[in-house]
């Protein structure tokens, strides 16, 4: 059947996976590097934002002692390299708060945060492109231009004012849904505890919804337009196609360009869940950088940074991934 | 086209009531940040009441928890958001711009390492990075505006880089270089003046990410203390439980709907700054289809032996005419060629057949008869049906024309399960095998193919259902001599086997009167001369058919066999050794 296709070069280029795998390291790397330099870049001594100075002179002995289990006393390369050495061990640190080893703290907390962005991401893309879709089929009709308004407007509204604004007609007025939480204090268990944990992820994740779903339809709408102006799309109708078919051979060459753009959507979903998960107290990552950064826990604060960007890496590389199941143009480079 | 005066007539009317709905949203938030002093009786960030109060004369929207006017708040928070979307907005793009200017226009390592930092800036969530920045570095109001910027300029770097090198590929600047014009005034003089509207869409871009991420950090409360905003007045309702009340009215909603005015203001402006930015959004949106009122007595069937009989029929785009009262006749089994330079309209005309001329353009004719159906009267249904079945048509570029996502027999297969084919799939194979696709390519996408292959797998997706008439527009452009010879034969094969009428249009004389039984002869919108071909070529009437004449050369006199131009190679399988 179809002979094999011979690779440009004589060597050939790097295989995909390889260069992507690569360039993804170098950002986690970059992550870890940033959280290494922070503490130490910023003004003042590390130990001040323990025991702020204005609270009364130190201790020199209790300085040295928490220079010490902070790791702080050596030389940068020495630091660094025991920084690197204790994250890849998994070791994070003690939480300043609560005294629990830091990886502990934060493995809780996770799952609530991919729940809830997992769930957000995909329900803001399953709307963003159909409405984009929809409203990108004909451009500047009455459609498009209302879907397009009401897309730009809902985007318009500040995460933690639509949180608040459902929380109050729905939590409090109404009484639908519980006003904080994850999951009921009580045990439940079985479906009551699916239906429970269901109940609470309700409003957090249409509010995060609505704020991913806009840069999802700005990018189908617009991949809708510029394939409908192509060359194949006119060769559809010319055969007679039905314009549903039509859209189908659009929507299909669209889909390249908005899965990468959902995907991306990621990460600025993991930034707003900061806001939405705080207002509906949910306990995800994100309510734990905001309490982490009142009470100071730097070691908290970094792990959560760390592995926010570890998220939201991973997500760029499944749309990597994902890529060449929309376009046989990379999955089968072909002589051209 | 008519040429656009200024930037408003750009816009298509939508857009303007978009743009000027945000004029009007900015426009109330920079009057309360200006009036601020004289519209609020009570300082925003002392107490002037009891804590709580209810909205009265002396409080419109009352008192927060603090006793602190609430309504002075609101006014005097349009300050802080602007000041924020601002000046983070133009440092960001200031720095974007100097980013991708530098990137793009030196290259190589200094390129790859701006864009690494800018892919690393985008992948870190954005929020998070500013939280935590924030948290090391401080929390008064000049700190979180530099931190905005400094991660916020990689949106429009990336954008602007990708412009950049698409501007400095463009004809006038690549000659600008040859002259010896200096980097810097090439960058200035030719490529930011080209980047000024992309630049103000992504300065309003970057103002309203700016405002939405400065009123979270106040949300959460972790804002400048000293400074009274939107967010942190929603902060003190989100801990004084102001939802739990009445108080949501006056507390809540007014900074949120203030916050969403601005917000809204920037993307709507912003949008339309976009249209201007590319003429290409602006151009060829989608048109209401017009119904038109025909003659109730419907014209006169084809003469007999003609297959197409086309009368009076003239194309505009937004009154600019482009084909001006063609008569066109195809015979049956005949060959008709349709020839002219480019702009003449000759690719409009055929398209117009089949309804299919791309918007705006407009079509009137007398009549559009084929056989006794008069194809102005099938309406969009109809016109679907005859579109492939009855007359079909391989477009001009038809090797762009296949979908790059499905595989060619897949699309020939659709085509055919049009038709009356029992089944498509093997009517399919069974067409490309016949315009010389081997069977180990059928299964190949588009881009696996080469040139004349997508040629010809075009061709068979538009004769797959057997049409009687077939419109071939430009068929052999792009293509070299051999190939576009093979083409030609196969186009000839075609037409014997399924008993096609072709109707052949190109710009290329010799080469369409060595195959076409008729000649038509278009100028400047109108067919000036038709006829058989001998005739045509022997005794051209118009002048415009002798300049055609003269331009190719030694076709003066008359052919009576046409040879194809000198001394062409034998038709091969040529085309497929790429």
């Amino acid at each position: 059947m179809t002979a094999p296709i011979p690779r440009r070069g004589p060597r050939g280029p790097a295989p995909r996976w390889a260069r992507l795998g690569a360039q993804y390291l170098i950002v986690v790397l970059a992550a870890a590097v940033v959280n290494f330099a922070l503490p130490r870049l910023a003004p003042g001594d590390p130990v001040d934002y323990l025991a702020p100075p204005e609270s009364g002179p130190v201790d020199p002995a209790w300085r040295q002692a928490v220079l010490e289990r902070f790791d702080l006393d050596g030389s940068w390369p020495r630091q660094f390299a025991s920084y690197l050495g204790n994250l890849i061990r998994g070791d994070l640190g003690i939480s300043v708060i609560d005294g629990r080893p830091v990886a502990e703290v934060v493995a809780g907390r996770l799952g609530w945060s991919l729940l809830l962005v997992g769930t957000a991401v995909a329900a803001s893309t399953l709307a963003g492109v159909a409405l984009g879709f929809a409203a990108g089929w004909r451009r500047g009709s009455r459609r498009d231009v209302g879907i397009l308004t009401g897309v730009l407007a809902v985007d318009a509204l500040p995460a933690f004012f639509v949180g608040l604004m459902l929380l109050m007609v729905f939590s409090v007025r109404l009484g639908w849904f519980p006003v904080y939480g994850a999951v009921a204090p009580d045990d439940l268990t079985g479906w009551a505890w699916m239906a429970d944990v269901g109940q609470r992820l309700a409003l957090p994740a249409i509010t995060l919804t609505l704020v991913g779903v806009a840069s999802v339809f700005v990018v189908a709408r617009s991949a809708m337009i510029s394939e409908l102006g192509e060359d194949y799309v006119f060769m559809a109708r010319a055969k007679g196609l039905s314009d549903r078919s039509v859209r189908g051979h659009a929507r299909r060459n669209a889909m390249i360009p908005v899965s990468t753009a959902a995907l991306l959507g990621f990460s600025t979903l993991v930034g707003a869940a900061t806001v939405v998960e705080t207002v509906f107290s949910y306990p995800g990552l994100g309510s734990l950088a905001f309490a982490a950064v009142r009470a100071r826990d730097y070691p908290v604060l970094q792990a959560v940074f760390l592995l926010l960007s570890l998220v939201a890496v991973l997500a760029n590389l499944a749309a990597d991934l994902l890529y060449p199941l929309f376009d046989p143009r990379v999955r089968r480079p072909g002589a051209r | 086209m008519i040429a656009p005066t200024s930037w408003w007539a750009a816009l298509r009317p939508s857009t303007r009531a978009l743009a000027a709905a945000g004029a009007v949203m900015l426009a109330l938030v920079i009057g309360a940040a200006v009036f601020a002093d004289l519209l609020a009786a009570h300082p925003p960030d002392r107490a002037s009441g009891a804590p709580y109060e209810r909205p009265s004369a002396d409080h419109p929207l009352g008192t927060d928890d603090l006793g602190r006017d609430l309504w002075a708040q609101l006014v005097f928070g349009a300050r802080v958001s602007l000041l924020v979307g601002l000046v983070a907005a133009t440092a960001a793009t200031a720095a974007g711009t100097a980013a991708a200017l530098v990137a793009g226009w030196r290259g190589g390592w200094v390129d790859a390492a701006i864009m690494r930092a800018v892919d690393l800036t985008l992948s870190l969530p954005f929020l998070v990075l500013v939280l935590v920045l924030a948290t090391y570095f401080g929390r008064g109001l000049e700190v979180l505006i530099v931190l905005i910027a400094g991660v916020l300029w990689s949106r429009p770097a990336r954008l602007l880089r990708s412009q950049v090198l698409k501007i400095r590929e463009l004809g006038h600047v690549v000659a600008a270089e040859a002259m010896g014009a200096g980097p810097v005034r090439i960058l200035v003089v030719h490529i930011l003046r080209r980047l000024a509207p992309l630049l103000s869409s992504q300065f309003v871009r970057a103002a309203a990410v700016a405002v939405i991420v400065q009123s979270g950090v106040a949300f959460l409360g972790l804002g400048d203390p000293g400074r009274v905003s939107w967010g942190s007045t929603l902060y003190f309702a989100n801990n004084g439980s102001a939802i739990l009340t009445d108080a949501w009215l006056w507390w809540v909603v007014p900074p949120g709907a203030a916050l969403t005015v601005l917000i809204v203001g920037l993307a709507f402006v912003g949008f339309a700054a976009e249209e201007v930015a590319d003429p290409q959004l602006v151009s060829h949106g989608w048109q209401r289809p017009v119904r038109r009122r025909l003659p109730k007595e419907p014209p006169e069937p084809c003469p007999p032996g003609v297959a197409l009989d086309v009368r009076g029929l003239s194309v505009d785009f937004d009154g600019t005419p482009a084909v001006r009262e063609a008569d066109l006749r195809i015979g049956r089994g005949r060959l008709l060629g349709l020839v002219g330079e480019s702009g003449s309209g000759k690719s409009t005309l055929g398209l117009a057949v089949i309804g299919l001329v791309p918007r705006p353009g407009r079509i009137r004719c007398e009549a559009l008869m084929m056989g006794e159906t008069d194809l102005r009267r099938l309406g969009r249904a109809g016109l679907q049906r005859v579109r492939g079945r009855e007359v079909a048509i391989v477009p001009q570029a038809a090797m762009s024309a296949l979908d790059p996502t499905m595989t060619v027999l897949s699309q020939v297969a659709e085509a055919a399960a049009l038709g009356a084919a029992p089944d498509p799939a093997g009517a399919a194979a069974d067409m490309l095998a016949r315009v010389g696709i081997p069977e180990g390519r059928h299964r190949a996408f588009p881009h696996e193919l080469s040139g004349g292959q997508r040629q010809r797998a075009v061709m068979a997706m538009a004769v797959v259902n057997r049409p009687g008439l077939l419109i071939a527009d430009e068929p052999t452009t792009g293509l070299d001599v051999v190939t576009q010879q093979a083409v030609l034969d196969l186009l000839d094969d075609l037409r014997a086997d399924l008993g096609l009428d072709v109707w052949l249009i190109s710009h290329d004389l010799p080469l369409v009167a060595s195959r076409a039984d008729d000649l038509a002869v278009m100028g400047s919108g109108r067919i000036v001369e038709s006829g058989p071909t001998a005739t045509v070529l022997s005794r051209p009437r118009h002048p415009h058919t002798k300049k055609l004449l003269t331009a190719f050369g030694g076709l003066e006199a008359p052919m009576p066999d046409p040879q194809p131009a000198q001394g062409e190679p034998e038709t091969g399988p040529g085309e497929e050794a790429r």
